[in-house]
C-alpha cells in the first residue's frame, strides 16, 4: 500500500527493565516462557499487611546509573540508554534538539519522598532532595543526561500514562514537531503504592490472577521506553525498523476516581478510537496486550469492552503480561508496548500465566471465542496488534502497532483555534475558597468533600471556564469534550500527608481515602466526572511552564482531529508544605501563591456553530527545549528565544508584529534576568506585563494566566498580537501568540 | 446515646472524610443523601473505629454504618472484646 511518508511513525529502538530482567532480551525471553517476576517484597516493610509480593527489580539504583536522582528516572534512563542504543541513535548537536523525551509516571519521586520525611524525623533530611521528589523531574533527567533538546514531557495519567506518553509522541511526530522521541514510562516500587493499594484491599495475597481469579493487582516496577521516529527520519540514517505505529485512543469514563465503568463504555470508546484512527476494523486486530490488572472490576469491564468490540472477530489472542511483570503503574503501558511490538515482529505472544485445570474450564466460558494465550505462549503471524491501559481517574488509552506499513486516516483539522472561555481562580499566598465556590456549580458537598487542595482548584477553574464559554456538556457532545492539565507540583501535599502518615504508622495504616488523590491526574478525573467531559484526558507535570504548554498540547490536540473543544489547565497548589519545601530550597520565599487558571480553546467550526464569544485566536503555539539541571534554568536562554521565534513563525508573523508580552518573571534574579534580555533582544521596547508580581509564583496556574491575561489584553482592544511565554526548571519553554479575533 | 463517643466518631469523620463539621449531625443518614459517603469512605471508617476504640466492624452489618449514633452504639456494644 502507498503511505504517505510524513505521516509515517516507527519504532526504531527498545528498552525495558523490569522484574523480568534487566533488558529486552532477558524480558523477553521470560516472559514468552511465562515465567513470572512475583516474589516477596524486598524495598517495602510489609510487617502487618494482608499480602507481601510484588514483582521488583533486583538491580540497586547505583547500578542502573551513577546520576544521583529519584529511582523513576534512574529506571527510564536505564532503559532509556538500551533503547537509544539500539536504534543506533547518535546524538549530537545539530540534531540533538529534534529528539524529545515523552515519560509517563505514576508516583514520581514518592520513593525520595519516603526517604526525605524518614530521614528527617532525625534530623538527618537532605535539601537536594527535593528536587527528586515532582515526577516534573523525570524527563528532564532522561534528557539531561543523554543530552536530548528535544520537547520533554511527564504523562502523569497514573495507570495509563506509559500509553499515552506513546501515543503524544506519534502525535507530535505526525504535526512536524519532531524527528523522534524517547518514549515511554518509568515507574519505581514504593511504599505509597503498596500502602496505598492495602487500603484499597486491592491487592492480591497470592499474587496477580488476571482473567482468572480476579482477586486483586500486585505491584511491580520498572520503565519502557521506546524510540518513535518519523518513517523518513529512520530511512534517512538508515535505522532498523521494528514496526509502524498506528493510530491511538484516549478518553475519560467521567464515572469514578478509582473503579472502572462497570459497562466499559470510556474503554471501548479509546479502544474503537484506536482502531478507527489506524484505519482497521475490529476483525483486523490479532492480538491485544490488555490491561488486565487482576482485580475484579477491571477484569469484568474489560472482558465486556473486548466481547462488545471484538465478538466475530475469530482470530483474536488477548494476554495480560501482568501476571509475569506485576502492574508497574505508569510504566505498565510501556513495558507492555514493548512486549507488544515484540510480538509483531518475533509473531510469538506471550502468555497470561497462573491458570489451573479448573480454572482453564471457567476461562472457556468467559473468554468466548477469544484466545486467551493461558499459560504458554502462542506462535502465530501477528499482523496488527493493540495494546490497552486503564486508570485511575477514569482515563484510558489504546495504541495500535503493525508489521507493515499502512495508511491511516489523515484526520488532521486545520481550522482557526480561538479561545473562548476563562476561568481562574488565584491566590497569594492562598486562594480563598468556600461552599459558595461549589454551589455556584452545584457541586454537592457529598462530592467536593473528596478533593484535596489541588482537585479543588482545579474543579472550580474548569467549571469557571466551561460556564464562562457558555457550553453546557450532554451525551451529545461529551466525547468531544477533552482535558489537558498542567502542573509543576502536582497534588504534593496529599502525596506527602499520605506518606508521612505511612512512615509513622506503618504501611498497613495507609488511608483509603486520601490514596487515590495522590495520583498527580485525580484533579483531571474529578474534573471529567463532575462536568462529564468523556475525551481526551492527561496531566503534564512539567514546572512551571506546564501551565502554558497545556495549551499547546491541546491546540496539537484539536488540530489532530481528535476533539473539538479542549479544556486547557494550569494548577498549582500552595500549602504549609509547599512552603516548606520551597524554602528548604531557599526559593520563592515570599513569592509563593497558588491557583488554577483554565482556558477554552475551540475549533472555529464548534465556536461558530454555537455564537461562542471568542477572546482571542490562538494563532501559534510551539514548545522547546535546551536541557540544563532540574532546578536550574541558566544556560537555556537560547531556548527561551527559539520558543518566542517559532510561537510566532507558526502564527505567520514575526517577532516585531508582537506589541505585547505577558511575561514570567516571578523575583528570583535568574529567572527575571533572562526573560528581559531574550525579550530585549527580539522584542525591542514593547509593554511586558508582569503577570506573577500580583498573582504570586502560582507555577502552572501563572504560566495558563499569562495566556489568559493576553487574551483578555486582545480583547480588550489593545492589542493585535501578545505573546506569553513561559519556563520550567530544567529549561522547558513554551509560548502562544494570541491574535485579536476576527 | 453515649455523647462522648459520637463526638469522637464525629471528629474523625471530620478530620479523615473531610466533612463539614456543621452539616454532620449524630443522626445524619451517612451513606444516603445527607452526606453521601462510599465504599471507599467505608474503609475509613472502619480504620477510624479500629484505631480509636479498638473495636473492629470488618463484616459488621450495613445497618451499623447509618450514622454517628448507630457507630456509637456498635462500639458501646463492642468495646473490651
Amino acid at each position: 500500500m502507498i503511505v504517505g511518508n510524513n505521516r509515517r511513525v516507527v519504532v526504531t529502538g527498545l528498552g525495558l527493565v523490569c522484574a523480568l530482567g534487566g533488558n529486552v532480551n532477558e524480558c523477553w525471553n521470560a516472559a514468552v516462557n511465562g515465567v513470572s517476576g512475583i516474589r516477596k517484597v524486598n524495598s517495602v516493610n510489609t510487617d502487618n499487611c494482608y499480602a507481601n509480593v510484588g514483582a521488583e527489580v533486583d538491580i540497586p539504583s547505583k547500578e542502573l546509573s551513577d546520576e544521583n536522582f529519584d529511582r523513576s528516572s534512574l529506571l527510564c534512563i536505564k532503559a532509556a540508554g538500551e533503547a537509544l542504543n539500539d536504534a543506533g541513535y547518535t546524538v549530537n548537536d545539530s540534531n540533538s534538539d529534534k529528539i524529545g523525551v515523552i515519560v509517563g509516571n505514576c508516583v514520581g519521586g514518592a520513593a525520595s519522598i519516603d526517604v526525605y520525611y524518614t530521614a528527617e524525623k532525625n534530623g538527618a533530611a537532605v535539601a537536594e532532595d527535593v528536587l527528586k521528589m515532582p515526577a516534573a523531574a523525570i524527563a528532564n533527567n532522561v534528557a539531561k543526561h543523554f543530552g536530548l533538546n528535544g520537547v520533554t514531557a511527564n504523562v502523569v495519567n497514573a495507570c495509563a500514562a506509559g500509553t499515552i506518553s506513546l501515543a503524544y509522541a506519534a502525535d507530535l511526530i505526525r504535526a512536524g514537531k519532531a524527528d523522534a522521541f524517547v518514549a515511554g514510562g518509568s515507574d519505581s516500587f514504593t511504599s505509597l503504592a503498596f500502602a496505598g493499594f492495602h487500603a484499597l484491599h486491592a491487592l492480591d495475597a497470592d499474587g496477580c490472577s488476571p482473567f482468572n481469579r480476579s482477586g486483586g493487582i500486585t505491584l511491580g516496577e520498572g520503565a519502557g521506553v521506546l524510540i518513535i521516529e518519523s518513517y523518513e527520519h529512520a530511512k534517512a540514517r538508515g535505522a532498523k525498523i521494528y514496526c509502524e505505529v498506528l493510530g491511538s485512543g484516549v478518553s475519560s469514563d467521567a464515572h469514578h476516581i478509582t473503579a472502572p465503568d462497570p459497562e466499559g463504555k470510556g474503554q471501548m470508546l479509546a479502544i474503537s478510537r484506536a482502531v478507527a484512527n489506524s484505519g482497521l476494523e475490529p476483525s483486523d486486530i490479532d492480538y491485544i496486550n490488555a490491561h488486565g490488572t487482576g482485580t475484579a472490576k477491571n477484569d469484568e469491564a474489560e472482558f465486556l469492552s473486548l466481547h462488545t468490540i471484538f465478538d466475530g472477530n475469530d482470530h483474536l489472542s488477548v494476554s495480560s503480561t501482568k501476571s509475569m511483570t506485576g502492574h508497574c503503574l505508569g510504566a505498565a503501558g510501556s513495558i507492555e508496548a514493548v512486549l507488544t511490538v515484540k510480538a509483531v515482529c518475533e509473531d510469538v505472544i506471550p502468555p497470561t500465566i497462573g491458570y489451573t485445570e479448573e480454572n482453564l474450564e471457567t476461562l472457556k466460558e468467559k473468554a468466548g471465542d477469544f484466545d486467551f494465550v493461558p499459560n504458554t505462549k502462542r506462535e502465530k503471524k501477528v499482523n496488527f496488534a493493540a495494546s490497552n491501559s486503564f486508570a485511575f481517574g477514569g482515563n484510558n488509552a489504546s495504541i495500535v502497532f503493525a508489521k507493515e506499513p499502512r495508511e491511516i486516516p489523515d484526520r488532521t483539522n486545520s481550522d482557526r483555534i480561538f479561545v473562548t472561555g476563562i476561568g481562574e481562580l488565584l491566590g497569594k499566598p492562598r486562594c480563598e475558597i468556600s461552599s459558595d465556590d461549589y454551589k455556584e456549580h452545584g457541586i454537592k458537598m457529598a462530592f467536593y468533600r473528596k478533593l484535596d487542595r489541588f482537585s479543588q482548584l482545579q474543579l472550580i477553574s474548569g467549571m469557571r471556564a466551561l460556564a464562562d464559554a457558555g457550553i453546557t456538556v450532554s451525551d451529545n457532545n461529551a466525547a468531544d469534550i477533552g482535558i489537558i492539565i498542567g502542573t509543576a507540583d502536582g497534588p504534593l501535599t496529599e502525596i506527602v500527608g499520605f506518606q508521612k502518615n505511612v512512615i509513622e504508622n506503618g504501611t498497613a495504616s495507609g488511608s483509603a481515602f486520601s490514596f487515590p488523590n495522590t495520583v498527580y491526574n485525580a484533579a483531571g478525573g474529578y474534573f471529567s466526572i463532575f462536568a462529564g467531559i468523556k475525551g481526551y484526558n492527561v496531566t503534564n507535570a512539567n514546572s512551571v511552564q506546564a501551565g502554558l504548554q497545556s495549551l499547546c498540547y491541546a491546540a496539537d490536540v484539536l488540530r489532530n482531529g481528535d476533539e473539538k473543544i479542549m479544556v486547557a489547565s494550569g494548577t498549582d497548589e500552595n500549602t504549609d508544605i509547599t512552603g516548606y519545601l520551597y524554602n528548604t530550597l531557599g526559593l520563592l520565599k515570599d513569592g509563593l501563591g497558588e491557583g488554577s487558571v483554565s482556558l477554552i480553546l475551540e475549533n472555529e467550526h464548534s465556536a461558530s456553530a454555537r455564537g461562542a464569544k471568542k477572546y482571542a485566536e490562538l494563532a501559534g503555539w510551539a514548545c522547546t527545549h535546551k536541557s540544563v539541571d532540574f532546578g536550574k534554568i541558566t544556560g537555556s536562554e537560547s531556548a527561551l528565544k527559539a520558543v518566542c521565534e517559532e510561537a510566532c513563525r507558526a502564527a505567520g508573523i514575526s517577532a516585531k508584529d508582537i506589541e505585547a508580552v505577558c511575561g514570567f518573571a516571578n523575583g528570583v534574579p535568574a529567572v527575571d534576568e533572562l526573560e528581559k534580555n531574550a525579550y530585549n533582544e527580539l522584542f525591542g521596547d514593547i509593554p511586558v506585563v508582569d503577570v506573577k508580581s500580583e498573582i504570586g509564583e502560582s507555577r502552572a496556574a501563572a504560566s495558563t494566566e499569562q495566556a489568559a491575561a493576553a487574551a483578555k489584553l486582545i480583547a480588550e482592544g489593545k492589542y493585535k498580537y501578545v505573546l506569553a511565554a513561559s519556563f520550567g526548571v530544567g529549561g522547558q519553554y513554551s509560548a502562544v501568540v494570541l491574535k485579536k479575533a476576527e | 446515646m453515649n455523647t462522648e463517643i459520637c463526638e469522637k466518631i464525629k471528629a474523625m469523620l471530620v478530620e479523615n472524610l473531610r466533612i463539614p463539621e456543621d452539616e454532620l449531625e449524630f443522626d445524619s443518614e451517612l451513606f444516603g443523601d445527607d452526606i453521601g459517603l462510599d465504599s471507599i469512605d467505608s474503609i475509613e471508617i472502619i480504620a477510624g473505629i479500629d484505631s480509636l476504640f479498638g473495636v473492629q466492624m470488618t463484616g459488621a452489618a450495613r445497618e451499623n454504618f447509618k450514622s454517628i449514633e448507630t457507630l456509637a452504639k456498635y462500639v458501646e456494644e463492642h468495646r473490651g472484646e
